[in-house]
């Protein structure tokens, strides 16, 4: 596993710290997304079908930096839309970084070289660029809908690295992956360099076009049980070893609908980031009048049973790891010897 | 030309009780711009990006295609809602790409033949 030790430490602290002051419910990562705009249209992604003046808008950094201080999380996740579309990004990075948040920016890379040129970001432990690749060559040109796409990102990740930068992959498996292909990729990705990868099963938005194609519960299970079987030694995850073995079958977990909170031009999104049933003004209101009863596996929600999405459930592997001995026992097996 | 299946061009008739509430939850669900009817006469046309109907005083909320601050309209206040605008999400589907796809590889080959 690949996280630092200093995001780890910053992370547990603010878990343990949020369990003695008796919050049950607490945000671990933001999810901002300070515009809709995208300069990819990837046939499985809902969040850029609206009207051009909505996606002409976007959130003011001020509208930002105040909802990360209200949200209080010591995570900010930036995805879209394409962040680095967004015309003040560079400020805002360095904003949230010099709150000493840990920052993922998620860009599709496209321009990346570009804003690299143009100096607006600076390396630093609290900042990785979170580089979609949703597979190898093939399998992510077919995602994202436009060929030549992933030898972009391969060479913005290359430049990244080159300056010092903190790259991460981000990748979102669909039904129909092939395992040994995912795990050639895994390869791939090592040998670009990346600090650690990040994988997700797909989800079935209401919104999205391409539902059918999402992956259900228990071919989750089992294409992720057959791409970790016996993983490479060399293989890094930026991610919570218990995420991954909930994933494979190998543990069980309830959804923390709240751990990972959006942020938009709507106002905070209810009740996560994959569900969108409306909007709170605040992030007190949000967490105050959002009727969690209603989701989750438990909740008998439909929308709910199939999900197995990052947002909802890394928070809970996290929450696992640090709110109970056997949890914590287990992450570190996991993160000393590399076996899921 | 109007994708099957989408509410493009629609324009309910004026409702009450949950047939309003299903016509603000189509809205509310819907990829495009819609017109807004108020019980006046007025008329407001954007983006409806939230309702709750469960509070003391109903609402729902949009962005108009004129610009501003999102604009709170109670349901008590709505006559009907008409969906006007595009729908962005007609026609976006990973089959509908795929098959695009496809047919593009299938017409270069035959080309090249």
């Amino acid at each position: 596993m690949s996280v630092p030790l200093s995001q780890m430490w910053t992370v547990a602290t603010y878990v343990l710290g949020q369990r003695l002051r008796g919050r049950r419910r607490y945000p671990l990562v933001l999810m901002l997304e300070p515009l809709f705009r995208c300069n990819l249209a990837c046939a499985g992604c809902g969040k850029i079908q609206y009207p051009a003046h909505i996606l002409k808008k976007h959130l003011t950094v001020e509208q930002c930096l105040a909802a990360v201080e209200e949200c209080g999380a010591p995570m900010i996740s930036i995805p879209g839309g394409e962040p680095l579309m967004y015309p003040e990004i560079g400020r805002l990075v360095q904003e949230l970084v010099d709150r000493k948040k840990y920052v993922y920016l998620c860009t599709n890379a496209l321009l990346l070289r570009e804003k690299l040129a143009e100096a607006i970001f600076t390396p630093s432990k609290y900042l990785s660029f979170s580089i979609h690749m949703d597979g190898l060559r093939k399998e992510h040109d077919d995602a994202v809908c436009r060929d030549g796409v992933y030898d972009d990102a391969a060479d913005a990740i290359r430049d990244s690295l080159s300056r010092g930068f903190r790259v991460t992959s981000n990748t979102t498996l669909f039904d129909g992956a092939n395992p040994l292909r995912v795990r050639e990729f895994f390869d791939a990705m090592m040998d670009l360099g990346v600090e650690g990868m990040m994988l997700s099963p797909g989800y079935s938005y209401s919104k999205a076009p391409d539902q059918e194609h999402f992956l259900r519960r228990q071919r989750t299970r089992e294409l992720f049980a057959s791409i970790l079987d016996s993983p490479k030694k060399r293989w890094r995850f930026n991610q919570s070893p218990l995420f991954l073995q909930f994933l494979m079958g190998k543990r069980d977990f309830e959804c923390t609908p709240w751990g990972n909170p959006t942020y938009n031009m709507f106002g905070w999104q209810r009740p996560c980031y994959l569900l969108q049933e409306g909007y709170a003004r605040t992030f007190a209101e949000l967490m105050e009048t959002t009727r969690w009863e209603r989701y989750g596996r438990k909740s008998g929600n439909e929308k709910c049973q199939d999900c197995m999405v990052h947002c909802g459930y890394e928070p809970s592997a996290v929450q696992a790891t640090f709110t109970s001995l056997v949890g914590f026992r287990d992450t570190v097996i996991a993160t000393v010897s590399g076996r899921l | 030309m109007i994708e099957p299946g989408t509410l493009e061009g629609w324009a309910p008739s004026a409702a009450s009780g949950d047939e309003f509430q299903h016509v603000v939850d189509l809205a509310f669900d819907y990829r495009g711009d819609v017109t807004v009817e108020l019980s006046d006469g007025a008329e407001r046309t954007g983006y409806v990006f939230n309702r709750d109907a469960e509070g003391t005083e109903p609402f729902l909320e949009m962005f108009e295609t004129v610009g501003g601050p999102p604009e709170r309209i109670r349901y008590a206040d709505v006559r009907t809602i008409r969906f006007t605008g595009k729908d962005t999400a007609a026609g976006k589907s990973y089959a509908a790409w795929l098959e695009r796809k496809t047919r593009a590889e299938a017409d270069s080959a035959a080309a090249d033949a």
